[in-house]
């Protein structure tokens, strides 16, 4: 259960990322976060795994208490929160798998670390995080290799050794396209599913909001401006979070989703 | 119905033969290496009776001897200063005959990369050497040795340069009927001024540490200087100039670093 | 309709370009004249160089597997390479010190007085060339042992090998690192599986290129008696042996050309289809 309570967090500049937001996501849901860009979306996520240090309030990751936790805390409680990235984070020039093995980086003692010789145990379980996000047979290759859609599916078979019981995606499928997207997504919520694995995932395309999440958190200015289920939200709500009218740019290209009516241009006079 | 059977698990595929081939050269050569030169830490461990004697030596230097011969330190300075010049604009010339992008006649080009190769691959007291021989013991020898070392350098790093540099500019001038000289004096060399200062600023450093070294052989400056004094187990005097020389390379190198982060 | 046309602006003045220029063709005029050299020593160079050019190839054009031609050239391959192993194990004591070296000057490892203090020291380190190195320290505790000049490079390597590894290292991208810290490993971990494979064919190319330049440093130490090419140059020159000189000259030129191009192709053949990275390497 991921708790926030009256959570604040201030930039040294002095802008608000959150602002007294308060939220429980219980085991296993499926979140997905909107909003524009700066609204808080990736500044709430990164506040789970402590990546980005709250100034107010209380957060709390399955009973761990993650603001002012020392650094051998929160390295603790990221071994069981897993995270994928916009940009997959792999590192280009090793395999496939020992970038899946880098998820048992955690429990691995220095010299195994140091000269890779990762136990039976651990090989095994990266094997089968591959096994699951189908893609086991490019364990070999260079992960630079990989299109982009491979890359994060091999990113979520990092997070997938971790054994975590929570899982972020920062805009996972922002530079991936919309077959790949929905593939990417479909892959994500088969997760949370069979492993009941608590997923939290920032998305700025509405139509996959709506179709993959259990619940969606709307947040614009570091507030959360809507909370509910994906039936709940219509036109209306998208624009009380995005405080303008729904555009293209909101919904996966080609989408039949959602049917816009551009207002006029006003250089038409 | 039968499930479609799951992707079978890849083999792990063994190391690649070049870097097998590369690892066991490296190893061997090491070891071979180590053999050869009877490669040993042993002196540092026994110590030399006489060592502390000039560790004392050198840790009470003679400051005054660093004034004494300051015509050797304005011919090192001097020297570099000369050579860096003439090397920097000979350099100049043959990288842009060295380089397929500004010279567009294969057989000149076959020939200079040729004579750079050569001239870079003998160390600069081998030039000092041979200049020594040929015009005498001085500072010509050492200018004329350091110009041919650094001409190499130059050329190298700018005909790199050269090679990376933006087609288009290069093309346009080609379309308006530019000869290959009209072609380099307005499309490339404007790109490549700043990298070229740059090597040009490099250079001068390598040249003041050479013509140090140079002089050992006779070819003027310095270095001619501490092998005398070292020759003459003047340690106190030895270190004097060395903690000099020290100073002026640092110096230099931060006034080098500065003026090539505002050329970049 | 109106049109409003705008003067023509000014050239800006070539003055102080010109100036520049004059100012520096100056300073170098002044430098020769100060320099006192036997600047009309040059007018005879071109004859010197035909001159020496016979002296010094005449053992080219005798037959290579007579004596005593054989014996020369086996010396002068015996001394070039002794220089290759004595820059060889040098390159690989400064490569393997240069790591630490070069992970406590990057930003992004080590902590900002770390990185300060640890580039001071490389930076006097690079600034003291390899032949004082092995005059001051090394010949009063060695004496004429080519470890001697092995160490004195390797030392002298770490200066420039650490700053270039540190370099590599702060320009990283820093994003699979990020994702390696939110997978809770531990900082080891991190540089081992998120920093050093993005670095290593690159750092690697960096000892390569280091070996090449210590092949050549190492002539400075022969000539102090510490082993290598330099010793055979310095008795053959003296000695005013041409003959010999040539042949020590011609080796010296054809060996280290072929180990330039063999470690230029591994090079690029590490870094492999990668952009290569135009790096200072200096």
């Amino acid at each position: 259960m991921i708790r926030f309570d009256d959570v604040s967090v201030t930039y040294p500049t002095g802008t608000r990322g959150l602002d007294g937001v308060t939220l429980e996501i219980p085991d296993g849901q499926f979140v997905v976060v909107v909003g524009l860009s700066g609204a808080g979306k990736s500044t709430l996520i990164r506040t789970i795994n402590g990546i980005v240090r709250t100034s107010a309030g209380a957060l709390e990751v399955d009973g761990f208490r993650v603001d002012g936790a020392s650094n051998r805390g929160l390295r603790e409680l990221r071994s069981r929160v897993g995270m994928i990235f916009q940009s997959f984070n792999l590192v280009s020039r090793s395999t496939v798998l020992n970038n899946v093995l880098t998820g048992r980086l955690h429990s691995t003692p220095w010299w195994r670390a140091l000269f890779g010789w990762w136990r039976k145990a651990d090989t095994e379980l990266a094997f089968q995080s591959l096994e699951r996000v189908g893609i086991v047979e490019k364990a070999y290759n260079r992960a630079s290799a990989l299109s982009g859609g491979q890359q994060q599916r091999v990113a979520i078979a990092r997070a997938l050794a971790q054994e975590p019981s929570v899982i972020l995606a920062d805009e996972p499928v922002a530079s991936l396209d919309p077959p790949t997207a929905n593939m990417v997504m479909r892959d994500l919520q088969r997760i949370n599913r069979e492993l009941g694995i608590t997923v939290v995932v920032n998305l700025h395309f509405l139509d996959l909001a709506t179709t993959y999440a259990d619940r969606i958190i709307g947040m614009r200015a570091g507030k959360v401006v809507f909370d509910g289920t994906a039936a709940e939200t219509d036109d209306a709500v998208f624009e009380q979070i995005y405080g303008r009218a729904l555009s293209a740019e909101d919904v996966l290209p080609g989408s039949a989703a959602v049917q816009i009516d551009l207002p006029d241009s006003p250089a038409d006079a | 119905m039968t499930a479609p059977a799951a992707p079978a698990r890849p083999r792990k595929p063994g190391p690649r033969p070049f870097f097998i081939v590369v690892g066991v050269v490296a190893v061997a050569m090491t070891v071979w290496s180590a053999i050869q030169i009877d490669f040993t830490l042993a002196p540092f461990f026994e110590g030399n009776p006489r060592a502390w004697g000039i560790v004392q030596q050198y840790l009470t230097p003679n400051w005054a001897f660093v004034a004494q011969v300051w015509p050797q330190w304005l011919e090192t300075l001097l020297m570099a200063v000369i050579a860096t010049f003439a090397g920097a604009l000979l350099g100049l010339a043959f990288a842009l005959m060295g380089s397929h992008t500004s010279n567009r006649a294969p057989w000149l080009l076959r020939v200079v990369r040729w004579i750079l190769s050569v001239l870079r691959s003998l160390p600069e007291i081998g030039w000092a050497y041979l200049m020594v021989a040929m015009v005498g013991i001085g500072s010509l020898a050492g200018v004329l040795a350091l110009v041919i070392f650094n001409m190499g350098i130059i050329a190298k790093l700018t005909s790199e340069t050269i090679d990376a540099v933006d087609r288009g500019p290069l093309e346009a001038a080609d379309a308006a009927g530019a000869s290959t000289m009209q072609r380099i004096v307005v499309a490339l060399l404007p790109q490549i001024w700043p990298g070229y200062f740059s090597y040009v600023l490099y250079v001068f450093e390598i040249n003041l540490r050479a013509s140090a070294i140079i002089g050992m052989v006779g070819a003027g400056g310095i270095g001619s200087v501490l092998n005398v004094e070292r020759a003459r187990f003047n340690y106190d005097n030895v270190s004097a100039i060395v903690v000099g020389f020290i100073i002026i390379v640092i110096v230099l190198d931060v006034v080098s670093q500065t003026l090539r982060k505002r050329l970049m | 309709m109106s049109t409003v046309t705008s003067a023509r602006p000014a050239a800006p003045s070539k003055l102080p370009a010109t100036i520049t220029f004059v100012a520096v063709a100056a300073v170098v005029i002044a430098c020769a004249v100060a320099l006192r050299a036997d600047w009309l020593a040059l007018l005879e160079l071109p004859e010197r160089i035909v001159t020496y050019a016979r002296l010094l190839t005449e053992g080219f054009w005798a037959n290579p597997f007579a004596d005593p031609q054989r014996d020369w050239w086996a010396v002068a391959f015996d001394f070039m390479f002794d220089s290759l192993y004595i820059a060889w194990i040098g390159t690989l004591i400064g490569a393997i010190l240069s790591v630490p070296f070069g992970f406590a000057a990057a930003r992004n490892v080590a902590p900002q007085w770390l990185v300060w203090i640890t580039r001071t020291v490389l930076n006097v380190i690079r600034a003291i060339p390899e032949f004082i190195l092995a005059i001051v320290f090394l010949l009063p505790l060695f004496g004429f042992h080519p470890a001697a000049g092995a160490l004195a490079l390797g030392i002298g390597s770490v200066g420039t090998l650490g700053k270039l590894t540190s370099e590599a290292l702060e320009d990283l991208k820093p994003g699979p690192v990020e994702a390696l810290r939110a997978t809770g490993a531990s900082g080891i971990a991190v540089l081992r599986w998120g920093m050093l494979p993005q670095v290593m064919p690159e750092i690697i190319s960096f000892w390569l290129y280091r070996f090449e330049v210590n092949i050549r440093a190492g002539a400075i130490l022969g000539m102090l008696g510490l082993g290598g090419i330099g010793f055979l140059f310095d008795q053959l020159f003296n000695g005013r042996e041409w003959a010999r000189a040539g042949i020590a000259l011609l080796v010296t030129v054809v060996v280290t050309i072929i180990v330039d191009q063999l470690s230029a192709a591994v090079r690029h053949r590490i870094i492999g289809a990668e952009q290569f990275t135009h790096r200072e390497v200096f």
